[in-house]
Order: C-alpha cells, then structure tokens, then sequence
C-alpha cells in the first residue's frame, strides 16, 4: 500500500510577482517587434503613399494638398492608359492560359501515370527561378534574328518571322509567354492537390451510375474544386497586377512605351522620372485593384468558412 | 466489362502520356537552351542556332559573367553582387523564420484580447501591393542612414517577409492540440519553455517550408533591389538585369546565359534538394504573387 | 490528499454574450472521487481547466487546502491533469513525459529515476519506457497520461473524459483500472465524462451540470434513484427513464392515476400517499425501464404493484434482458423484461408495474415532487 505525500523537493509556491507578472506579458512582447514593423512598413506607409498621392510632390515630398490632381492627371496620361490596358490584356491572357494548361496537366497527371513525381518536378521548377532569369532566358529565345526566327530557317520553315519583342503591338504578347511558362506549373500543383482531396468514392459510385471518365471529371469533380479556382485566379490575378520583373527583364517597358504595366509606371515615374505625386496615385490605384479583387474573395471565404 | 474499358482507354492513355512529355519538354527547353548557350562561344552562338549543341564546348561565358563582364559602369562580372544577395538572403530568411515562428506561436496557443484582430491585418498584408510602400520606405530607409546598404534591403525584406512567415508557423502551430501546451503548462513549463521543449521539436517540417520559401523570395527579389539598392550593395538580380540590358559594346549572349544561370542555381539547387517543402510553401503562401 | 472547494464559480470567456459556468458551489472532501457529467458544451472542461488554472474565473473562489489559489498561475497549484487527447509531447520518450514536470521542477536525477520506476511500476508500462508515443496503443497512451499525472504526485487530479477514445472493451478495463488506483492511492479526483455508466461506477459523488448550472450533486443512488429534476432523471439511466403525464385521482385506497395503452385499453396505476395533496392535478409520471417487467409473484402483494396487457411496439434483446417499447398515454414508454419470459411484438403482453420507486415531476417547475 502507497501512500501519496508531497514531495518534499517541490519548489517554492510563490515565485516573486515580477516574474509571474512578466509570463504574462510574454506573448505581446513577443509579437511587439513584429507589430510595430508590420504596422509602420505596411499600414503607415500605405497611409504616407496615400497623402503623396494628393500632392504635387515631383523629387522630394512637398506636403501642399492638391486635391485630386494627380489622379486627373493620370487619368489623361497616355501611358498610364496603355499601362491599364496592357495589364488587361496581359492579366487576362495569363490567367486563362495559366489555368487551362494547369487545369490539364493536373487532370493528366492525376491518372495513376507513373513517373509524376518527375513530371511535377519538371512543370514547377520555373517557379523557383527569379523572373529576371525567366526574361533573360525568353529573351534570347525571342530574339528576332537569332532566336526562334534562325533556328526556323535553319530547320527549313525559311519563311518563319518571328519579330514580336521588337514589335510594339505583339511584344506584350511575348511577355504573357514568359510568364506562363512560370507560373502554370504552379496552377498545376494547386489543382492536382485539390483533385487529391476529392473523395474518390464519389469518383467509383459516378462510374458505377455508367458515367463516363471525361463527363465525370466535367461534371462532378472540377465543379467541386470551386474554391481552388478562385484561389489560383486571385494568386495569378495579384502576380499580374504586381507584374514588374519580367517586363524589366524583357522589354523594360518598350519598345517606346508599348509594354508598361501600372507596376512600371510606377517605378518610373517614382524613382527615375521624378513624379512622386503621380507615382503615389498610381499606387493607390493598384492597391485599389488588389481591394477590388479581394474583398469578394475575402467574404466569400469567409461565408464559406461559416457553413462549415 | 473491365476487359472492354481497360483496352478502349489504351488510345487515350498514349494521348495522354504523349501531352504530358511534351510539356515536360516545353518546361526544360528554355533551360536547356540557357545552359548550352552558355557554354558556346560568341562565334557559335552566331552561326549555330538554339537548339544547336555548342561545336566547342567553353566555360568563356561562366568566368567572364563571373569576374569581367560588365554591369553598368563597372566591369567586374557579378560575383559581387551574388555574395551581395548571400548578405542579404541569410540573415533576412533566418530573421524573418525565427519571428515568424514565434509570433505563429503567440498567435495560436497565447491568444489574447486583439491577437486575432493582429493575424487579420498581417494576412492583410501580404496581398498589399508593394509599390504601395515603396516611396515611404525609401524615405526612411534614408532617415535611417540604410539606404543603399545591405543591411537596408535585409530589414525590407523581414517586414514584408514575417506576414508569411507568421503565416506559414500560426497555421501549423494551430493544428496541434491546445492540450499540448496545457499539460505542459501544469507540469509548470513556462512560454519559452513550452516553445522550446515542446513545439520547437515537432516543426521541422515547418521551419523547412519557411526557410525555404523565404529563400527563394528573398534572393529573387528585384523590386526591392532596384528600388533601394545601388552600385556596390545591389543583389545578384538587379546586376543580372543590369548586365543584359547594357548596351554598350556587342552582345555576349554567352555571358549573358552563363550569369543568368548563376543566378538561378541556388534557388535552382534548393528546389531540387528539397521541392517538397518548396511545393508546400508555395500552395501555403500562395496568396503572394 | 487535498481537499478542494468550489465556491460559486462563474466563467464568460472574452467575446461570448452568454455565461459558460453560472455560479458552481462544490466541496469536494479529501480523497473523494468527484464526477461531473452533463451534455456536450454544458461547461464540464471549462470548469476542469478554471481548477486547473488554464482559464481565469469571472467570478467566485477556489480554494485549495484552504487556500484561495484562484489566481495563481497552473504551475503553482500543484494540481495535474489527464486529457481526453492525452496530450503526450509526441518527441520525447515515455520516459521522458513521465519526467518532464519533476525536470521542470528541478528534482534531481535520482529522484526523477525513482519516480519514473515508481509510476511505471503501478502502471504496468514499465517496457514502454523508451518508446515514442506514437509506438503506442491508445491504450497505453492513456496509461502514460496517467503516469505523467501520477509522477509529480499532485494535490488533485483532474480527468477530462479519459476514456472517451478507447474502444468499449478497453474503456472498461481502465475504468476498473482507475477505480483500482483511486481505492489505493486515495488520492482527491474530479472526473469529466458524459458517459453515465462511468459516473455510476466510479464516483463517490457526481455532479450534474447542465448549460454551465449545477442540477444536482449526490451520490450516484440519489442521483439515479431520486433525480432533483426531469433533466437529470433524463440524463442518467439507459434506456433513459420514460415520462408519462398522468392526472391523480383519488382512489380507494390512496391516490392513483390512469394511464391508457395504444389499442385505448387502460390500467389504473396506484400512486404513493405523498401525492394525496395533489388530486386532480397534473403530474408527470417518471418510470425506468425496470419498473416495468412481466409479473413476478413474489412482488405482488404490495399496494404499488399493478399489472395489465399493453401491446408491445418494439422489442430489442440486449442479453439479459429484452427491452419492449409500449405507449403509455401516447408517450413512448421502455419495459425491460427477462428473455425467459417471450413477448412478440405487435402482441398484447401482460406488464407489471412496481411504482415503489417511480418518482413524480410538477410539470411547470420540472422539480421532483418531494415526499413529505
Ligand atoms: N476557449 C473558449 N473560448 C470561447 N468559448 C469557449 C471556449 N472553450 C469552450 N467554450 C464554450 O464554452 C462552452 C462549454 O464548453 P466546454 O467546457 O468545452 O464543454 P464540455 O466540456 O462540457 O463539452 C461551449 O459552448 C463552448 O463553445
Ligand atoms: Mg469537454
């Protein structure tokens, strides 16, 4: 028979006030530095671009309010027009063609092929490589006398042209390449894990109904993957509006003007050009951009979530 | 019946293998024509084409883009500014993983009045567009006497790196069970005991996809670089995108590949080391673009 | 042994309009084996973990051995806790969760050894020592969850539904396994569960709760015998007991009620004395299944024994017993009776009704009617 006593080696009861009182604290300590960081680089900085944006400010921040000039201003700048244009056509085309060739490649390489381990490696390592080194890389691929256009001829299609980079009406075009061919793997792997996560008794009792392969894959199973669609357009939505490397990399903006996006317009004007003020404004119209597209997603998940 | 389907979806299986190789192909292509175009010499890239293996295989591209070839002004190859991007990447990876950790910590088992408000505005912020904060931090980053150093670039990088990583450690650390830190709390741990002893030991694989996602941000970064980098303290990107868009003299497409590839391998190396812990990260974190 | 008092505990965690304990008074005496049970969400872990000092209390004070350690941090209170989850420190060894409190709080190595060997020892987990509690049985992650509460040999041990995720067979080994412990170490437990059987057999008390209120607190024979209300008598008891609106009359020899059958057939029931006062009035009649049986002779004598043929709905052998589904007064009513004894359903049978200890509810205030 035990019997439970103290014992005698516990320690001390009351360890001093100071040290139970700082355990407390512990947790905000810890985030503090974090907090204040987050709070100055983010919110107080977008606040600071925002009252630029009302300013006349050119190399050095002036601090006269001038209402919303700069934004008019923008509005009559040609090219801040055919920054938000291309950024359309070149948004639109990216994602499209980012989730048709990811929504495929995930369907293929979800039949039981054997060598998906290698094949995944392969579509996605793209994405660890800096877009600087994907616009060196198209770049020269995309030259338009010994790029594409020779290898063409010397393989015997002589009359193949191919002068796109150089071209200010296509060369937004070769950016789109570019950055497909980076990012579509990643599109890929969102949605093979999501396929991966769809029941696969729903798949066997569909067959057992007499439903074809194509037909249930249309139907029932990418219906189903609602949620990854959404996720996947707003990642690539909010690459395609931050788009900067790669243009840099590519076109630097041209040839003229002719490939800017809104992200180079305001690197542009901000830090070489010396508009501040417009530079501000067309900051705040991408992060308006960005609000745009994610406050619906933002609700949606959250409605989501609560149905659970 | 299964007889039947088995050998009516043969066709589609070839059509099927034969689509997936062939992007295999359209994914390696390009690297494949960086790295034989950097081992050609000027001459061969002139007269062969891309696809054309090298008719003599030279590493004239990789030691001039290394040591001589010319970024701007100055003309000492990149090598430079690639340990530039290694003094900038460590400390910034290490600094932002091990805040990040902890504040996922905080924020998943030391809740508190306000915690969760301070999760919403870090996930907030990582879908803020950066050229929203870029005027602002370059101003301080002046007052503060880190423009155009590393130093600079290594903070820049911690504040707009520690959401993720907060990101990636808060939603590990709430999958583990509360009662974890609760017995622990009884058997008297306190909250540094507790993080060590208990959690730090079980977020290996967190700390892998952390570390190594802020990696390879981190040094592919160029926005950053070009903004409040200049000269000597620039990354390895912005020297890359300098040296290909100098137009001075002829065109070494050789050099250029070469550096091209050099700023690519580390990333490139880490991938393959370990391209399970990047997957993860990229679908975890990827909200950032 | 320690002897813990609950003195009107109220808890309304931050952010939550509604109040999750709304004032509980317990005492709980030195070595009692004090349950609580009470629905899902009712307020048992949260008051678990107030003793344990992982949630602050709104209001109210717990006192330890006399001590007021409301506000003391957990690891000065010297109390231990066993989870549901386990909540073993799935990197370090058993021997090392076994250690890791008497570590924290500095014990030399020796010691340590000793008490791991001890605990061990008790537990019969003595070969498990270094393995990993993923290389456990959920049986034998439960016994090191013990262990680790047993090692630092605390004041009082909370158990929050131990046993809830072992399989049927091995829930009832551990349960005679605690029971064992608990008549050995005669150590102070307060115990969750929402399994009643474990509430029967374990406690010395139970307490139940119910939307953070306590109903009752007793023995588990007044708790199951006299229930202060109809949720209790609801909640403890399988099949649950059954309730039938009755009116009371006044009969020739004492109060009596009449309860009608599906096919209209009625019996009139015998009610005890101290429902005299309450003729006319409606009451609800509460009767276990086992109040109900096929006639036994030797029972028949008492005045509170009345017998009539009900038709049997549904019969479900459980065993030892059969448990028949009848309607009383258009309520659903449970018999149990023994298997020697066939009944067919959708025939008439003949049933016994003991009503000794059939107890009785006002319908507006949902409290037993009390004998007076
Ligand atoms: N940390 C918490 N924060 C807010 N509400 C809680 C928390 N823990 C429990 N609750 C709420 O308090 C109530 C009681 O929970 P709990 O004590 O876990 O019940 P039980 O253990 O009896 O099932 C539930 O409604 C639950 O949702
Ligand atoms: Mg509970």
């Amino acid at each position: 028979m035990e019997h439970i006593q103290h014992t005698p080696a516990r320690v001390a009861k009351a360890p001093t006030r100071l040290l139970d009182g700082l355990q407390r604290w512990l947790p905000k300590l810890v985030v503090a530095p974090t907090f204040v960081l987050v709070g100055i680089g983010i919110y107080a900085f977008m606040i600071w671009t925002g009252v630029l944006s009302f300013t006349s400010s050119s190399f050095l921040p002036v601090y006269d309010f001038v209402g919303f000039d700069q934004y008019a201003k923008l509005m009559d700048n040609d090219r801040w027009l055919t920054a938000s244009v291309n950024l359309g056509i070149f948004g639109g085309l990216f994602i499209l063609c980012c989730l048709v060739i990811g929504v495929v490649l995930a369907i293929f390489l979800d039949q039981k092929i054997r060598q998906e381990g290698a094949l995944r490696t392969i579509y996605l390592y793209p994405m660890a490589l800096s877009m600087i080194v994907t616009g060196t890389v198209w770049k020269w691929i995309l030259n338009p006398s010994l790029g594409l256009e020779k290898l063409m001829h010397d393989w015997g299609w002589s009359s193949f042209s191919f002068d796109w980079l150089v071209n200010s009406d296509m060369a937004i075009y070769t950016i789109v390449i570019a950055a497909v061919w980076q990012a579509s793997g990643f599109v890929m792997a969102l949605f093979l894990a999501g396929l991966r996560g769809v029941d696969s008794a729903i798949i066997r009792a569909a067959r057992v109904d007499g439903a074809s392969l194509p037909r249930i894959y249309w139907s029932i199973i990418l219906p189903s993957l609602r949620p990854v669609f959404f996720s996947a357009v707003m990642v690539l939505a909010h690459i395609a509006i931050k788009s900067f490397d790669l243009v840099m990399a590519m076109t630097a903006g041209g040839p003229g003007y002719s490939t800017d996006l809104p992200a180079v317009f305001m690197y542009t004007h901000s830090f070489t050009r010396g508009q501040m003020g417009l530079g501000s404004a067309s900051a705040m119209l991408m992060l308006g951009a960005i609000l745009a597209l994610l406050v619906p997603y933002l609700y949606s998940e959250l409605r989501g979530k609560r149905h659970d | 019946m299964t007889e039947r389907s088995h050998s009516g979806l043969r066709p589609s299986r070839i059509a099927i293998h034969a689509v997936l190789i062939l992007a295999a192909l359209v994914y390696l292509i390009p690297l494949f024509i960086m790295l034989i175009t950097s081992f050609k010499t000027p001459m061969d890239i002139r007269t062969g084409n891309l696809m054309a293996l090298p008719s003599e295989w030279t590493t004239l591209g990789w030691s001039k883009a290394w040591s001589e070839a010319c970024t701007g002004v100055q003309c000492d190859g990149i090598r430079g500014y690639f340990w530039n991007s290694f003094k900038m990447t460590v400390p910034a990876v290490l600094i932002s993983t091990l805040l990040g950790a902890f504040n996922g910590y905080v924020l998943s088992k030391w809740k508190f009045r306000g915690s969760d408000l301070f999760f919403g505005m870090l996930l907030f912020g990582c879908f803020v567009p950066f050229q929203v904060v870029l005027l602002p931090m370059a101003a301080t980053l002046g007052k503060l006497g880190l423009a155009n150093t590393t130093s600079g670039l290594v903070l820049v990088h911690v504040v707009y790196g520690v959401a993720f990583t907060t990101l990636f450690f808060r939603n590990y650390y709430v999958a583990i069970p509360d009662a974890l830190v609760k017995a622990a709390r009884l058997d008297g741990a306190g909250f540094f005991t507790i993080f060590f002893r208990i959690l730090l030991p079980m977020s290996t694989p967190i700390f892998m996809v952390s570390l190594i996602w802020q990696f390879t941000q981190i040094w592919n970064d160029f926005l950053f670089g070009v903004v409040f980098a200049s000269g000597d303290s620039q990354p390895i990107t912005v020297a890359l995108n300098n040296l290909v868009n100098t137009s001075t003299g002829v065109k070494e497409y050789n050099v250029d590949m070469a550096a091209a590839m050099i700023a690519a391998l580390p990333t490139l190396v880490v991938y393959i080391v370990a391209g399970k812990y990047f997957i993860r990260g990229l679908t975890a974190g990827s909200i950032k673009g | 042994m320690s002897q813990l008092e609950l003195r009107g505990i109220r808890k309304t965690y931050p952010g939550i309009a509604e109040e999750t304990l709304k004032g509980i008074d317990i005492d709980i005496a030195s070595g009692e084996f004090l349950i609580l049970v009470g629905p899902s969400g009712c307020g048992k872990s949260t008051l678990l973990n107030t003793i344990a000092g992982l949630e602050s209390i709104t209001d109210g004070a717990i006192v330890l051995d006399g001590q007021d350690i409301s506000t003391m941090e957990p690891k000065d209170r010297d109390i231990a806790m066993v989870f549901q989850s386990y909540a073993l420190y799935p990197t370090m060894t058993v021997r090392e969760n076994i250690a890791f409190g008497l570590k924290i709080r500095g014990l030399p190595k020796a010691d340590i050894d000793r008490e791991v060997a001890r605990v061990a020892d008790l537990l019969q987990i003595s070969h498990l020592l270094d393995k990993k509690p993923s290389q456990l049985s959920g049986g034998q992650q439960q016994r090191v969850a013990m262990g680790r509460a047993l090692a630092r040999r605390p004041r009082i041990y909370l158990f929050d539904e131990p046993l809830s995720n072992l399989d049927a067979k091995l829930r009832v080994e551990m349960r005679t396994e605690i029971k064992k412990l608990h008549q050995r170490l005669g150590t102070t437990i307060v115990y969750v569960t929402h399994d009643q059987i474990e509430a029967m057999t374990l406690a010395d008390r139970i307490a139940v709760l119910k939307d953070g209120e306590l109903q009752q607190l007793g023995t588990p024979k007044e708790v199951y015998d006299t229930p202060a209300n109809l949720f209790v008598a609801g909640f403890m008891g399988s099949p649950a007991m059954s309730f039938v609106p009755v009116t009371v009359a006044r009969g020739e020899r004492g109060p009596e009620a009449e309860v009608r059958g599906e096919d209209g057939r009625s019996l009139t029931l015998p009610l005890p004395d101290y429902l005299a006062d309450r003729v006319g009035q409606r009451v609800i009649l509460g009767i276990r299944p086992e109040h109900i049986t096929q006639p036994q002779a030797q029972k028949q004598d008492s005045r509170l024994v009345a017998t009539g043929a009900f038709t049997i709905e549904v019969t479900e052998p459980t065993g030892p017993d059969v448990i028949a589904l009848i309607h009383l007064n258009d309520t659903p009513v449970h018999c149990r009776i023994d298997p020697e004894h066939p009944v067919t359903w959708g025939e008439s049978a003949e049933l016994m009704f003991d009503m000794k200890k059939v107890v009785f509810f006002d319908p507006e205030t949902e409290q037993r009617i009390a004998p007076h």
